[in-house]
């Protein structure tokens, strides 16, 4: 589990920096939360095409978050990159007056959703490609709202687990005060991820590292000494998630279709 | 003689301007009076092509890149991946080597990797054979990539006498706890080392930089002298011109205190084969 920090930040920095030029981008955008997993993606884009290239939007839902917009704030002008703030209140609630809802997660969705809007909406004004943040213990739980904060042009953090990125931020000397703050997509307020999923990340991050990176079955992690409920938990979420990890299913009928046998790269011609 | 390995990235499905890539890399060495110059797997191409092997296949013997390849190999011996059409509609992972203006011999890729993130058997025809040819170094034999993590190739080579293997490749990085590199990185040299080593011959590796498609090609091309000592070694992320000079007569001296080649028995190896294959159930 434990990375080689300055192997990765060279791999990261180098993945953005070619990305970027192949799609003839020279800034990156990202929304900073004044969380971990953004700042560290700011920190590496800064590094990877200078900090006057990245633009760190703040996009808080009114004055829910003060704190994390404080810190978010702050950290870029430690990284020296382009912020800005714009509240989605008024589009949000304006939504939510025509209908009402208390369900939380519907609206933390909506929320997500707006940011992501936003997010698309300046990455063309600025001419900046979007920078995802989800990280490799999300993606495979699916803990983020599809088409909301999973959306994204390229996703450098998604092959790294949350404790990998804790160890990469160490090393990188992002600020305590983000690191040590409690992960939470800010949805509500007390809202935590590992409330929320019932876990602990550093044993959902065993399990999965377990599961995915070494192909360890079922069976042999359970008697390695975790919960069969919890390890059952896990592979329920992954499984019950894939959706969010590919792109819609199409009825094939031709003879050649997007998404069967119309395969083409990513990045062809680049 | 002297090796140059160009550690290039290809541009993904653009033929032309790869060939100018090759072309600079090719004035690059003729410049350092090199003798043979080497790229990486499916140079001419890029590797993820998927639908797109079919459009940017060539016939060596009917193709204006290829001739202007030849030309220039009249300066330099030249070996290079490519998209090969052989039979019509049959696309094969293959190397050329060429040279003093010639095609001097293609190697069609044998092991095609298709699990996890490969898909080469689903786009591409499965060479046949390894052969050993003469060039005006000595005795070659060429393989791509996956081939030569199959010591049964790497043997082929040796029983065939090869002095000199090249193998070019586009191998991705896998693992990030090793100490500089990818992880797997360390499985080609360990096979650099000991194929070099008890095939008494030169063992050239030649692997290719940058990103396909989120994959990470691990460069650390590398030269092993036939004692199985490393005399150079590229970086592992980056471009780079490796420029090696190489001593043949290595392997004569070499072979004199490590008589494998004179020992080998490949009748003995075929029987015994012959053997293995006559217990296979239908």
């Amino acid at each position: 589990m434990k990375i080689n920090e300055p192997f990765v930040e060279k791999i990261l920095t180098a993945f953005i920096r070619e990305e970027l030029s192949k799609f003839n981008y020279k800034k990156g955008i990202l929304g900073l939360s004044g969380g971990l997993d953004s700042a560290v993606c700011a920190f590496l884009a800064a590094k990877a095409l200078k900090p006057s290239n990245v633009i760190g939007l703040i996009i808080p839902y009114g004055e829910t978050f003060s704190k994390d917009v404080k810190d978010a704030q702050e950290f870029s002008r430690l990284l020296k990159i382009k912020s800005r703030i714009i509240n989605i209140s008024p589009m949000v609630d304006s939504y939510f007056s025509s209908y009402p809802t208390e369900n939380r997660i519907l609206k933390g969705n909506k929320m997500a959703r707006e940011r992501m809007s936003i997010l698309y909406d300046f990455s063309a004004r600025e001419k900046a490609l979007i920078l995802g943040t989800s990280n490799k213990t999300e993606l495979l739980l699916g803990y983020g709202t599809i088409h909301g904060d999973m959306a994204c042009g390229i996703n450098p953090l998604g092959d790294l687990y949350k404790t990998q990125i804790r160890q990469l931020a160490e090393y990188l000397g992002i600020p305590e005060k983000i690191r040590k703050k409690i992960p939470s997509a800010g949805l509500w307020i007390g809202q935590t991820d590992e409330g929320e999923i019932g876990l602990p990340y550093d044993e959902i991050d065993k399990i999965l590292y377990q599961l995915v990176d070494k192909r360890t079955s079922k069976k042999d992690i359970i008697a390695s000494g975790f919960k069969k409920e919890t390890v059952e938990k896990i592979i329920s979420l992954i499984k019950n998630s894939e959706f969010k990890r590919k792109l819609p299913p199409i009825p094939k009928m031709s003879s050649r279709s997007v998404g069967h046998d119309f395969l083409f790269p990513f990045d062809w011609d680049k | 003689m002297k090796v140059a390995l160009a550690q290039i990235s290809p541009r993904l499905g653009n033929v032309e301007k790869n060939f100018d890539l090759h072309l600079k890399y090719i004035e690059k060495a003729k410049k350092k009076n090199v003798d043979l110059l080497i790229f990486p797997e499916l140079s001419l191409t890029g590797y993820t092509l998927k639908d797109l092997v079919g459009e940017v296949a060539l016939s060596p013997d009917s193709n204006p890149i290829f001739d202007e390849l030849k030309t220039a190999s009249r300066d330099v011996s030249l070996v290079f991946g490519f998209v090969e059409e052989k039979e019509r509609g049959l696309f094969y992972n293959s190397a050329a080597f060429l040279s003093e203006g010639k095609i001097v011999h293609i190697h069609r890729k044998v092991f095609l990797p298709t699990y996890g993130m490969f898909e080469e058997g689903k786009f591409f025809a499965q060479g046949k054979n390894f052969h050993t040819f003469s060039t005006p170094y000595g005795n070659a034999g060429m393989m791509i990539c996956r081939d030569f993590l199959h010591y049964g190739a790497c043997y082929l080579l040796f029983a065939g006498g090869s002095d000199i293997i090249i193998v070019i490749s586009a191998a991705p990085g896998r693992g990030i706890q090793g100490k500089e590199a990818y992880e797997t990185s360390r499985m080609w040299e360990s096979m650099g080392e000991t194929i070099s080593l008890f095939s008494t011959a030169f063992l050239i590796y030649c692997n290719r930089v940058g990103f396909e498609d989120g994959k990470h090609f691990a460069g650390g091309s590398f030269i092993y002298n036939p004692m199985g000592k490393l005399v150079a070694k590229a970086s592992y992320l980056d471009n780079e011109f490796l420029l090696q000079e190489i001593n043949l007569n290595d392997i004569r001296e070499v072979r004199k205190k490590w008589p494998y080649k004179r020992d080998d028995r490949p009748e003995i190896i075929l029987e015994a084969l012959k053997r293995i294959i006559s217990k296979y159930e239908d």
